[in-house]
């Protein structure tokens, strides 16, 4: 256009020479404005396309298919039907007691992956070799490099009821039991959850460890040196001057850890299986189970399933929060 | 308790407590082999299992079944064995190395160029997209959100395609990722990347010449971070594609059930640490810029 507008319009030389240059000027001008404004957005763009299409978008996605009666294999569009999907799993007995497994499994998990590596790393703190500190590290990150499923397979292993280095270990080396009566830790029963936590306290141990470390790390020395001269305890040491300064990264791990454990669903789908009876049919497994598994594929039900369970979950990290702050 | 003795041996004034079984030696060193024990026990709970997997790799099939922890005789023969028999794990172990591979560059990609714009290009809005991705790290959506990922990947046309996995794993740790470069690219001084602005340079020469190498560390850690995440994705893969030469070498592994033939208890160690070793090795390479730059991330964060 613009070339064409230049060649039909013939006003003196230096009239074009003029309005050219002012807008050239200009629009370099706009332009580099525009470049400015927006050259942190450019190299911001790729993070938030990803961001937006595949976390921001599903949330507000799943928000309004948990309000229809979406069907995914079905033929016939999704109707609003507005809280029906919500009153249906409140009032699902399996909701309830879905919840209430996973709650269980994370009341057996948080505990032992909070406090074993705090001790660890108070003893590895204490190790004034440097290479044997270092080999000691090293060591503790081995478990956090390790890929999750690979972490899973590993222990699916562990705790085969026949092959399993565990059965194998209590049956033929103490004899504690004989190849009919030995525990059946995976497959749904009681013994299940408890495996399942010891696995995951295995796993989340060095990277913990390594954790706590660091934050032992920004204590200043002399303050258990001038505890310690003072004639405090070992132990009163750790409780009065380390351990309220370790609070802040207590409460991350602890409420990233609850998340975690509340919101646990490959190890269920290894482990366990769809039987609603087994104590690995939490409310993952109840929502995935009705999103990919049963019937039409009812998403919108198992869409309000895990906005209900996500949102029980930050209730509770809600509180968690408020509790950890308010002790300060 | 060697190492202990060596320690003390700083002080020549006890020359007597040195020797292993000395007079008083034991109680004198309670507290430390104490600590020293329950170190090590932690060590071997934590390697024992990765032991057994490695030592069943090369276990004949009778000692195997008998469950004996050491073996009687090695037979390396199964790392062969698995590449030629079972035929789908040439096919998964490349899925498992072509996913990762993008899913890391690309999800590094993005965190670096997002990490040095929110420090040093100071956008507008920087502070709301922050408090965003930290907001996210808590919101546990992961699980919930895997019914739209299904839509959206149905939609591109991506369900049952390898390939198609790289978009949605990218944003697994890209959050984390972002934050760990931002608090890396705080780190560099404002005054560098302006006298590099000074001397003609545009942003994206900055980045590349004076911003990048001073984060190498947290690079280190994202892309260890990352490749680890992809590399062992469970429920997307097991969700998003339906057949097992589309999918990852450890979800196959995952459902692989133990018994005869290609499946053999042994064979099944093998691919385990066929599998398993690359991040492994990846960590012992990078094991000292990574525990740098955990920490620097970590005091920061």
């Amino acid at each position: 256009m613009g070339i064409r507008d230049a060649g039909r319009e013939k006003g003196s030389m230096a009239e074009v020479i003029a309005s050219d240059s002012i807008s050239r000027y200009q629009r370099i001008g706009l332009f580099t404005q525009i470049r400015q404004g927006l050259s942190p957005w450019w190299f911001l763009l790729p993070a938030v396309i990803f961001f937006i299409g595949y976390q921001a978008y599903p949330i507000f996605r799943v928000l309004w298919v948990s309000f229809t009666d979406y069907q995914y294999l079905s033929q016939s569009p999704a109707q609003w039907v507005g809280f029906a999907n919500y009153v249906e799993a409140l009032n699902d007995p399996l909701m309830w007691k879905s919840l209430w497994r996973a709650a269980l499994f994370t009341l057996m998990f948080l505990p032992g992956t909070i406090i074993l590596p705090l001790l660890l790393a108070v003893l590895v703190d204490r190790v004034s070799n440097a290479r044997l500190a270092t080999i000691y590290r090293v060591v503790l990150l081995i478990p956090a490099v390790i890929p999750s499923t690979l972490v899973f397979v590993l222990w699916k292993w562990m705790y085969n009821y026949q092959a399993g280095p565990i059965n194998r270990f209590l049956i033929d080396t103490l004899g504690l039991f004989t190849i009919q009566d030995a525990p059946q830790w995976l497959g749904g029963t009681a013994l299940t959850l408890p495996a399942i936590a010891v696995m995951e306290v295995w796993w989340g141990l060095g990277y913990h460890t390594i954790f706590f470390l660091a934050g032992l790390a920004s204590i200043p020395r002399d303050l258990p040196e001038a505890a310690r001269i003072d004639g405090a305890s070992e132990w009163q040491i750790f409780w009065h001057v380390i351990r309220p300064r370790l609070a802040p990264i207590m409460m991350i791990l602890v409420v990233l850890r609850f998340g975690t454990a509340m919101a646990v669903i490959d190890e269920y789908l290894i482990f366990g299986g769809f039987n609603r009876e087994t104590p690995t049919y939490t409310w993952t497994i109840f929502m995935y189970d009705q999103a990919f598994h049963l019937g039409l594929w009812r998403q919108g039900f198992a869409a309000a399933i895990g906005l209900i369970g996500a949102a029980a979950m930050m209730v509770v990290m809600v509180l968690l929060i408020r509790v950890f702050r308010s002790r300060d | 308790m060697t190492m202990e003795a060596i320690d003390d041996s700083a002080f020549p004034a006890r020359p007597v407590s040195n020797r292993v079984g000395g007079p008083g030696w034991f109680r004198r060193h309670l507290g430390s082999i104490v600590k020293h024990g329950v170190i090590n026990l932690f060590m071997v709970i934590i390697i024992l299992p990765l032991l057994w997997v490695l030592l069943l790799s090369v276990k004949s099939r009778p000692d195997a079944a008998q469950g004996r922890f050491w073996p009687t005789s090695f037979d390396f023969t199964r790392y062969t064995y698995v590449f030629e028999r079972i035929d789908t794990f040439p096919l998964n172990l490349w899925n498992s190395i072509y996913v990762t591979t993008g899913t890391v560059l690309i999800t590094c990609l993005c965190a670096v160029l997002a990490g040095y714009a929110l420090v040093h290009l100071k956008p507008k809005g920087g502070a709301f997209i922050i408090i965003v991705l930290l907001v996210s790290l808590y919101l546990p959506i992961r699980v919930v959100s895997i019914i739209s990922i299904y839509e959206i990947q149905n939609w591109l046309g991506l369900i049952n395609v390898t390939s198609g996995l790289i978009l949605p794993y990218v944003t697994l740790n890209l959050a984390i990722s972002i934050l760990i470069m931002r608090s890396m690219f705080q780190l560099v001084p404002h005054q560098m990347m302006e006298a590099a602005t000074m001397d003609g340079a545009g942003p994206w020469k900055t980045l590349w010449l004076v911003g990048l190498p001073m984060v190498r560390n947290g690079l280190v850690v994202i892309f260890i971070v990352n490749f680890v995440t992809a590399w062992g994705e469970y429920l997307l893969c097991t969700t998003l594609t339906n057949d097992q030469t589309a999918r990852t070498m450890p979800v196959v592994l995952a459902a692989a059930q133990g018994g005869l033939g290609q499946w053999s208890w042994p064979a099944l160690a093998a691919v385990y640490v066929i599998v398993v070793t690359p991040g492994i090795i990846a960590f012992a390479f990078a094991q000292k810029l990574f525990f740098k730059g955990l920490t620097e991330g970590m005091l920061k964060g």
